[in-house]
Formats: C-alpha cells, structure tokens, sequence
C-alpha cells in the first residue's frame, strides 16, 4: 500500500498542528502524502499555516460571508473535495463543528467512521485501529474501521501539537470547483466570551452544575473557590447558556479537560458529558442531595446533601480554622 | 403558498435509542460491560427530544411520534411505556435481529427507511420536523442527527438551545464551539438537542400505567430493508474487537455526620490528611 494519500480538515486553526502529529505517529506505510483542506474565508492563511507545519498539499476552498460555519454546508463540500483528490484517510478535529462535518461527509461518500478516538494506529491491512470511549466514558472499545476512505476525528487538546519546519516544501492549490450552498441562514452570532482565568491551569476546581439554582447563587460557589485558592468551573446546564458561566469555564466532552489537584463538584449529577472533562482530577468531592447521583461512582469523597448547607458549612468552618489560627 | 399562515397541524418524528443506564453499568470479573445487569432507559438528551417534540405539538397541534432501533436486548414495557407516558401518540420499534445497523452510518439508513414507513402507516405526508438528541449516552459519538439530515436530503441545525417554528419556518438558538448563534431554515427540516432545551417531563406511574393503551408496532430492520440487503453489506465496517472498563482509583467514600456542620468537618479533616487542603 505504497503511497499512503492523507487529508487534514479542522475548521479550527488551532487543532491542525494536533491532527499533523495524529498522522505523524499512525504507524503504516511510510510514504504519506500529507495534504490540508481549508474551507473558509480566510483559507489561504490557514493553507501557510498548514505548509509551515510540513504538509505536502494545503488545498483552499475560499468563502465568503457565514456558510463556512453550516457543517452540513461544510460536509457536502469536503465530499465533493474527497472525490477529486481521492484520499486514503480522513483526520478531523472534533470540535462539535468538526465531529458534524464529519458525520455529514461519511453519510454524503456512505462509509463509517470513528469519532472521538483517543488513540490511532493503521494496521498491516491497510486498516484503521482506534480506542474510543463508551458507555458513559467508563469502559474503552477498540474498533477497527477498514474500506477507503478511511474517516477518523480525534477529541481537541488530546494529543500534542506537531512542531513547525524549517523548510516549507509543500504547495497551496485553489479548488475553485467547490463551492459551499447552505440551506441555513445565520440571523446572528454572538462571539465567545472569554475568562480571565484558564481552568486546565487551576490546582483547585470547584464546580457548579444544576443544583446552583439562580446566578447570584453561583456566588456562593466562587466564595468556596476562593477560599481554598481555586477557581470557578461549571457543568455543562450553566455554560450553556452564556449568561451564567463563559463557555470556556465549561467542564466536559464539549468544553474543558481539567487536571486539578482538588475537585469539588457541587450539585453536578455526573452525566458522561460532564466526567469525561474530570477524570484526571486527582482528588473528586461530590456534594450532591440525590444519593443516586451517578457522580459518586467518580468521587473519593460524597456528601449527600444540599449544597446551600454543605457550602456554606465548609466556608464557616474554614473561616474559625483560619481566625483560630490551627491553619498552618 | 404565501408563507404567512401558521404551518398548522404538526407531525414530528423523535429519534430515540434505550441505551444500559450509564450510571448503573458495571463492570463483570473480566472488565467487560455487564449490558444484562444495567436496565435500559431512554438516553437522555432524546427524552429533551422528546419534550422539544411535545412542546411544539402543543404549542402548534399536531402529533409526535417515537422511533427506535432496537439491538440486542428488547427494552421492558415500562421502559418502551416511559416514552409514551411522556405523551407521544405512538413509538415504532426497529428490531435489528442480524446485527445490521452496527455502524452509524447504518444505522442512518435504516432510520431513514423506517420515517419513510411510518409515514405510510401513520398516513402522515411530510414529516415537517425530525428532533434527535445531539448524541446518544453510550456511544456519544453524535453522529445520527446529522447523518440522518443527509440520508433524508433535510437541512439540520444542531445543538439547538431553543426552538421556534413561525410560519414554515424554523427558528432555532445554538450554542456550538463556545459560540451562540440564532439561525433560520424552511420546514421540513431536523433539529439535535441536548439538555440546555428544556427540563424533560417526568411521566407518573399512572401515566406510565395508562400509556399501555397507546400503541407499539414493530417492524423487522431486515425486513425493511430488503430492498437494499446487499448494499448493506458491501458497506465498509466498522468492527468493535474488544471493550474494556477504564480502572477507576476513586475511593467512593460517603460522608455521613449526621448534620452538614458535622459531614463538613469529616470531609475537611480527610482533605487534611489526603495534603489537599491545609485543615
């Protein structure tokens, strides 16, 4: 299988260094053709952005106004790329965008792909071997995907970036037959808003989910925050909504993968979503009232209870701790 | 067609897959999932679904019915009820007896084909609204809405927070990628939605118990695709070789003082010894 032919697609700039070191590690036949594929309105940019990372091919679609945010937009159109230059395999970033472009592309070419794969190899058999999270994120399936063209994504900020050369050999070339219809008509957009602090940093972690019941309530859970010298994170009911807490504060499989010291989880359930986000935590505390709550099977430590007694409880007695002076 | 009249009576089709309750699944001796332990439920973002669905038809007239695709264990009656307790007029059952729609991609056709007879059965002429959750609770792998949307030739907004139809228009807030957008497409159309849409309904034991006069067909997967059997198997595959448990070094402690001041203490005191905190 000589002259493997690869193609990169992720709407976000930020994840192509990412799927480059993906490729880069995939194990196979060793002469990989290595092409991008930018599709947006600013597609030459991220085309030199593409060859400083090394491809061979960064292909560039140019577009113009919002349709380069429709993923059903974006999917028929990487379809139409995936018939004229006929690649092997398939790597996308999974952002949500991403993973819907994805799943429009394989149903428009009528193949299977795997998504969110936390590990990727290909086989001696021209196949593609992937490990993926299932049921709940507690159990790991290893799948194997075979036919062409192999289709995969892999989840943000999973795998290291691939560093840049020195030397650019690669070429840009405009595909000026596709162009992007969308049956979707953008009314508004509203950008992302931004935190001050960055939460994967943070060593404490105390997070708020459905529980919190109003947004002047999110107070009391930033007190705790403070007091054991951490920051504010939520599940994904309160950053959904961008009034409550930004997106970028989000724990979970659509939001932030954290790594704390300590993890306080007040009034989060536990759904898959959100554990996947704090798994790596090294210490979980749930305060939840419904023992059933699936968040107790990933806690070390579970308080039963509401968390307008619990937390306020912690606060005071930290606070006589400290005014006691048996803190140090 | 003007456009100005209300789109008047609705028929809505729920994607819906009962999936082993994530958080009573168990691992066996051998670190497989133990799927016979762990009942079955609705995944939950189809039961917001399934609110969307009911909502709207409320809101509009009109009916919503349920779709699944059945593989491996048949749900219980109150699990299958559940759904039209909640108030569905109706629930059609796939049943995938040869392991057919083992793939996404599929299991987008085979969903494709069953909207297509319901259609018949149910003498509804356009499904003016199909509503998936955006990604199933045990796979998560988000993939059916959209594939879906292809294989039916409909435009798909995803991730949608709110949903408004105005005339045959769909109206829909999203929220994707740490973005908020307010978008706009002609019905017919399909629509993923996750928790932020709504706080699903919770049916009564009564209502449970009165949903068994609803009806449940069941058709065959092999059946209804008869026509298309071969292509089916010509398909790339897509195999699970093997699914392991992930080991969990959680030390699950409940902390029980017998009031808050109490708990908060004992918990404080182990965070102590544990160096997380300085208590």
């Amino acid at each position: 299988m000589a002259g493997m032919r690869i193609l990169l697609f992720s709407e976000s700039d930020d994840m192509l260094p990412e799927l480059l070191f993906v490729i880069r590690n995939l194990g196979g036949p060793p002469d990989k053709h290595i092409s991008s594929i930018a599709i947006s309105p600013h597609a030459i940019e991220t085309a030199t952005d593409c060859l400083a990372l090394g491809v061979d091919e960064a292909f560039v679609v140019i577009t113009e106004g919002t349709v380069s945010l429709d993923a059903s937009a974006l999917g028929a159109g990487l379809s139409t790329v995936t018939r004229i230059i006929a690649p092997d395999l398939i790597l996308v970033g999974a952002t949500q965008t991403g993973s819907e472009v994805m799943a429009h592309l394989a149903q428009h070419l009528e193949v299977p792909c795997l998504s969110d794969c936390l590990a990727l190899c290909l086989d001696a058999h021209g196949g593609l071997l992937a490990e993926r999270r299932v049921y709940g994120g507690r159990f790991i399936a290893q799948q194997r995907l075979e036919g062409r063209p192999l289709i995969a994504s892999v989840p943000p900020r999973r795998f290291p970036r691939a560093t840049r050369t020195h030397e650019p050999r690669g070429v840009i070339t405009r595909l000026t037959e596709v162009s992007l219809k969308s049956r979707i008509r953008t009314r508004s957009v509203s950008g992302v808003s931004r935190s001050a602090v960055d939460i994967t940093k943070a060593d404490v972690i105390v997070a708020a989910g459905r529980g919190v019941k109003t947004i002047d309530d999110l107070s009391l859970i930033e007190a705790l925050a403070h007091a054991l010298g951490g920051v504010l994170a939520g599940s994904r009911p309160l950053t959904g909504d961008v009034d409550w807490l930004p997106a970028d504060r989000r724990v979970g499989l659509s939001g932030q993968t954290v790594k704390p010291n300590l993890y306080i989880a007040c009034g989060i359930s536990g759904q898959i979503e959100h554990i996947v986000g704090m798994r790596g935590a090294r210490t979980v505390v749930a305060i939840n009232t419904d023992p059933e709550a699936p968040i107790h099977v990933d806690a070390d430590y579970s308080i039963i209870g509401d968390l307008y007694e619990i937390v306020p409880a912690i606060l005071e007695i930290l606070e006589e701790a400290s005014l006691d002076g048996t803190l140090h | 067609m003007t456009g100005t009249a209300d789109i008047g009576p609705l028929d809505v089709l729920v994607c819906l897959k009962f999936v082993p309750d994530p958080a009573q699944l168990r691992a066996d001796a051998s670190g497989q999932p133990d799927l016979i332990q762990a009942p079955l439920r609705i995944s939950n973002f189809d039961e917001n679904a399934i609110e969307t669905a009911l909502q709207l038809t409320a809101q509009h007239g009109g009916r919503a019915f349920g779709l699944s695709v059945i593989r491996g264990r048949k749900p219980p009656p109150d699990v299958l009820l559940r759904a039209l307790a909640m108030g569905l007029n109706a629930l059609y059952l796939v049943v995938d007896e040869t392991d057919m729609a083992s793939d996404p991609f599929r299991l987008a056709v085979a969903i494709a084909a069953a909207a297509k007879v319901m259609r018949e059965a149910e003498a509804v002429p356009l499904w003016h609204l199909l509503i998936c959750g955006e990604a199933s609770a045990d796979e998560y792998n988000a993939q059916i809405g959209p594939r879906l949307a292809v294989a039916l030739d409909l435009p798909a907004i995803t991730h949608a927070i709110r949903i408004e139809l105005e005339r045959n228009l769909l109206i829909a807030r999203r929220s994707v990628d740490g973005r908020c957008e307010t978008v706009e497409t002609e019905l017919p159309a399909l629509a993923t939605v996750g928790t932020e849409i709504n706080h699903a309904r919770i049916p009564t034991v009564l209502q449970i118990m009165g949903a068994g006069r609803k009806p449940v067909r069941e058709m065959t997967l092999h059946k209804l695709l008869e026509p298309d059997l071969d292509a089916m198997k010509r398909y790339p595959t897509l195999k699970t070789m093997a699914v392991f448990a992930l080991p969990s070094t959680r030390k699950r402690i409940l902390i029980d003082g017998g009031n808050p001041k109490e708990s908060v203490n004992q918990l404080l005191t182990r965070l102590g010894a544990d160096g997380e905190i300085r208590f």
